[in-house]
């Protein structure tokens, strides 16, 4: 393809500004997909994707358009997720690039992450289209938006295009401006292979896909090439471009997008964001490559019943083939049995992980409470990293303890400034400054703890702002805190999986509120059981269960005895699937529902 | 641990008889029991009497206690009473009964009906007054006032009956313990050589199940508890002992009948929806008159459904039964006085050592079946 005539752009946005949507009108006006293949959000193909209607992970795909200037263009679109956890597929496409449309919601304005997608995009260096999208809304407001494009991004407001996606408004404009505006790829002196790796899949019927954007040089079947950071060269069996399922070219040129097959065995042969070359003629220097990326939360993930251990491990490790973003490494609990700990992006990554692990394996599991990871340097001179509560030195062996924090920008209407501030004061936080946006609205940007804002932080900011309230962190280092290991006790046995690592100053009204919340969820047992909160052996909240007084007896003569035995052996059944801890049994129900809400 | 009796060849000494017949159906009532409607009488009571003979034939008895229970056996009239239990002392051997008891509903019975049942060896009359508050007969759909159990229980009386039992029922919807307080008191008036005391269970296919299940009805075990309780510390205070769960009884009154399904002894059940178990073998004849008398007609017995009891089986059930009585069950049975399950019993005062046998203490009683599970 002759790269003056291609376009390369990523649609960025805040989550559920209309980007998905948005492609799907860009593949329909430019006959990429016929009128038989469509179907709303058609990019989310991922059956998770399609149920929550949000975008996971990052989708190429390739459209010829017939341009007013006669000419035919090829235009690679990436359609990209808008939620943080999954920030990094943004940088990513957009390193693909050479101009992004930035859609901001007419009705909502701009948001939190429309900030920091278009952050990215300028640090990329690349043309920015602002557009305003959903002005069929009746809460539309374009002139504020046009505002707001250009205070808060920076952007010329005057050029941003209106459209809808939702009912085809401003389709063609857009595809115009992005043949006038975003540059073609810009073209280096020479033809050496230079291409970078933006993501791979795993086919379990074509093995590993490398999605590529070529810089230089061309690809073709046959061709021997070298990944630059393993230094491993390969076959290239096929490339092509998505249309949007793959569809194989004889070869892909400077400029282009698409993908490539060799006879690289596992995704973990292949580096996001590696540099492929031409084994024979290598280039001397990679490009840049991606940050790397580390999972932030962690937790425990077990099956509900132990038998199922070896499946579940097969299952992550699937999973992870695609999404290298999660970890896992096998560890035991009293309480749970025999599973994992494993490291997410974020809530919403772990939230769809253990979804998938459901839904697409059938598995039956359970978390622990999810946490972050602490460094803690020891008197001894050492220095620990923990993900696993448990693995928490005693005490007298710590020196310091150090936990992530992150610098949160929190986007919201002036009214509810009050509120906002004392949340962030309750989530141990420390406002760094506040900046006008336009006449409604502000931006506080401050550093809070990660562990503080993993669970309830952005759904309490949602309601308090009647949904008018945004938030975007980006992670600011380790930082040293007061933190102690909380136990939970029952009938004085420690429950290993409802351990936790919290803020000195919260522990008693956190180990009130577990303590309970178990009181609610444990079945009365024939005796008292006492459920404690402790810090370093000192309890800080208890609760008591009373025990039962009474069964339901019902008359048992001859005629009884059968269903009396049956009733009997049903419970037994019962209490073996209960998990003992100490005397107590406690149903495998109560440990989820504890896990689910606590926090 | 339990020890699991050889299959012998014992005679079965226990006889249950079931008469399905009601005047009215009860709301709450889980036994197989139906208007007598349009059914042969003649015909069920030869029906009886056939699969009683064919039991005979094939089945070494010896009958010590015989149990008419329904349905409400006293139904039956004078005549058709006379021709089945006729019937029944010319194919069974019933002369060494010890104790013949027959479930009898208030009003259901005169006089001569009853003089008919003493002659025949009746010993004992369960009466089925269930309250004394004609608020709550209503509420259980019962056909008698209580002004009507009184005389019926007086007629007993004067009949001679060697032992009167009254049954009554608690925790029923509304039901205070006040209230409570005055049936006990009213029964003990009266007394009684045997007071049966059920707390009201919600059973399948029963209008009080659907009401329950509408949220009309609710049950709360932890509150039925104080009603458990004031009957267990005022009648023994009268000189019952509380000899099962559900069951008082003045000295020497107490049901051997029932003692014996306790114990796990072999039991015959004649009748439709009637149980046997004899050693390891359990069968239900079918639950349906008419074709039980159909069954019996052309095979000489109704075997419905049947099981065999595995070792296990049966040991639960000892366990289940055993725990219910005040005797108890043997400690060796239940792995001895160390097992930890046993210690932590005695310690929270749910059960005690009664020489050989672990009994449960009156709180423990209220958990019999918890603790059952605990000790399987
Ligand atoms: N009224 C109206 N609704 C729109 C428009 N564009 C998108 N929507 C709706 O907004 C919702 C979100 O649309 P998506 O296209 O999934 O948004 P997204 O930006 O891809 O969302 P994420 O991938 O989760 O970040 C859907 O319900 C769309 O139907 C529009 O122009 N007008
Ligand atoms: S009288 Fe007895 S057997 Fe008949 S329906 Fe009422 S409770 Fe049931
Ligand atoms: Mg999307």
């Amino acid at each position: 393809m002759d790269p003056a005539l291609t376009r390369n752009f990523s649609i960025i946005a805040h989550i559920d500004h209309g980007k998905t949507t948005l492609s799907d009108r860009l593949l329909e006006v430019t006959r990429t997909i016929t009128e038989r293949q469509k179907q709303d959000q058609l990019l989310d193909a991922m059956d998770l994707e399609r149920e929550r209607g949000i975008t996971i992970k990052a989708h190429p795909v390739t459209m010829a358009y017939a341009a007013r200037d006669g000419k035919t263009y090829q235009l690679n679109l990436l359609d990209t997720p808008g939620h943080v956890d999954f920030s990094y597929e943004v940088s990513r496409s957009l390193a693909a690039c050479e101009g992004a449309l930035v859609l901001v919601d007419a009705a909502q304005g701009v948001e939190a992450q429309t900030v920091a997608n278009v952050q990215l995009a300028m640090n990329q260096n690349l043309m920015i289209l602002p557009i305003i999208n959903k002005i069929d809304l009746p809460g539309a407001d374009p002139e504020k938006c046009r505002h707001q494009i250009e205070e808060v991004l920076a952007l010329p407001g005057e050029d941003a295009l209106l459209a809808s996606a939702k009912e085809g408004i401003g389709i063609e404009d857009i595809l115009e401006a992005i043949v006038e505006r975003v540059p073609p790829p810009r073209l280096r002196g020479d033809d050496t292979l230079r291409a970078s790796v933006f993501d791979s899949v795993f086919d379990s019927y074509r093995g590993v896909v490398s999605y590529v954007r070529v810089f230089s040089g061309t690809i073709e079947k046959g061709r021997r090439i070298r990944m630059m950071a393993t230094g491993n060269d390969y076959e290239v069996k096929e490339v092509g471009v998505f249309t949007p399922k793959q569809s194989p070219r004889p070869a892909l040129g400077p400029g282009d997008v698409g993908y490539l097959i060799a006879n690289v065995k596992s995704t973990a042969d292949v580096k996001i964001g590696d540099t492929v070359t031409d084994a024979r003629k290598p280039a001397a220097e990679a490009l840049p490559g991606f940050k790397e990326i580390h999972p932030m939360v962690f937790a425990g993930v077990y099956p509900v019943s132990s038998e199922d251990f070896e499946q579940l491990k097969l299952a992550i490790g699937k999973l992870q083939i695609n999404d290298a973003a999660l970890t896992f490494m096998a560890e035991s609990s009293a309480a749970l049995g025999f599973g994992f700990r494993c490291g997410f992006l974020g809530l919403l990554h772990m939230e769809i992980v253990l979804e998938r692990l459901r839904r697409e394996f059938g598995m039956d599991v359970i978390s622990t409470y999810p946490g972050v990871v602490y460094e803690v340097d020891k008197t001894n001179g050492e220095t620990q990293v923990i993900d696993n509560p448990l693995m928490l030195p005693e005490p007298q062996e710590i020196e310091e303890i150090r936990e992530p924090l992150v610098k949160a920008f929190i986007m919201l209407p002036n009214e509810y400034i009050g509120d906002v501030l004392q949340l962030a004061m309750e989530k141990r936080g420390i406002v760094d400054h506040t900046e006008t946006i336009d006449d409604g609205r502000v931006m506080l940007v401050c550093l809070l703890p990660l562990n503080e804002i993993l669970v309830d932080f952005n759904d309490r900011l949602k309601s308090m702002t009647r949904g008018y309230g945004s938030m975007d962190y980006e992670h600011a280092g380790y930082q040293p805190a007061k933190l102690v290991r909380m136990d939970m006790l029952i009938a004085g046995e420690p429950v290993d999986a409802f351990a936790t690592i919290v803020h000195r100053d919260k522990a008693a009204s956190y180990g009130r509120k577990l303590a309970a919340k178990l009181k609610d969820v444990i079945p009365r047992q024939l005796f008292v059981v006492a459920i404690q909160a402790a810090v370093g052996g000192k309890i800080i909240a208890r609760e008591s269960i009373g025990a039962m007084r009474k069964n339901v007896t019902a008359k048992c003569y001859g005629g009884d005895i059968t269903r009396k035995r049956k009733l009997l052996e049903k419970q037994k059944e019962g209490k073996k699937k209960m998990k003992a801890i100490g005397r107590v049994s406690i149903p495998q129900e109560a440990f989820i529902e504890v896990l689910k809400t606590s926090g | 641990m339990i020890q699991v009796p050889p299959a012998d060849r014992e005679p079965v000494r226990h006889l249950y008889v079931h008469i399905p017949f009601c005047h009215r159906i009860c709301p709450y009532c889980g036994f197989y029991k139906h208007t007598p409607g349009a059914t042969d009488r003649k015909r069920f009571i030869a029906a009886l009497v056939a699969e009683a003979h064919h039991a005979a034939a094939t089945i070494p008895l010896d009958i010590e206690t015989v149990f008419f229970g329904g349905g409400t056996p006293t139904l039956l009239s004078h005549t058709h009473l006379e021709l089945l239990l006729d019937g029944l002392h010319q194919t069974l051997p019933l002369s060494n009964v010890r104790e013949w008891t027959f479930e009898a509903n208030p009003k259901t019975f005169d006089r001569a009906k009853l003089e008919i049942l003493r002659t025949h060896g009746a010993t004992r009359l369960s009466l089925g007054v269930q309250s004394w508050n004609s608020q709550f007969l209503q509420l259980l759909g019962r056909d008698h006032t209580p002004e009507g159990a009184r005389e019926s229980f007086e007629l007993a009386r004067q009949s001679g009956f060697p032992s009167l039992g009254i049954d009554l029922m608690f925790a029923l919807p509304g039901q205070t313990i006040d209230q409570w307080r005055d049936d006990i008191d009213t029964t003990l008036d009266l007394q009684p050589d045997h007071i049966s005391t059920y707390n009201l269970t919600y059973e399948e296919d029963t209008e009080f199940m659907q009401r329950f299940e509408r949220g009309e009805f609710h049950q709360d075990p932890d509150a039925d508890a104080p009603f458990f309780l004031l009957a267990a510390e005022k009648i023994p205070a009268k000189g019952y002992h509380h000899y099962e769960i559900s069951n008082y009884a003045r000295p020497g009154h107490a049901s051997q009948h029932n003692s014996a399904y306790w114990k796990g002894s072999s039991y015959l059940g004649l009748g439709p929806s009637a149980v046997s178990t004899i050693h390891r073998q359990r069968w239900t004849n079918i639950p349906d008159t008419t074709r039980y008398i159909e069954a019996v007609e052309s095979f000489h017995h109704a075997r419905g459904s049947a099981e065999t009891l595995t070792d296990n089986d049966w040991r639960t059930e000892r366990l289940a039964l055993a725990l219910r009585t005040s005797q108890g069950i043997a400690l060796e049975m239940v792995g001895g006085p160390h097992n930890p399950t046993v210690q932590s019993l005695l310690e929270q005062n749910l059960a005690h050592i009664r020489q050989t046998h672990l009994a449960l203490t009156r709180k423990g009683r209220l958990l019999a079946d918890t603790i059952a599970t605990e000790l399987l």
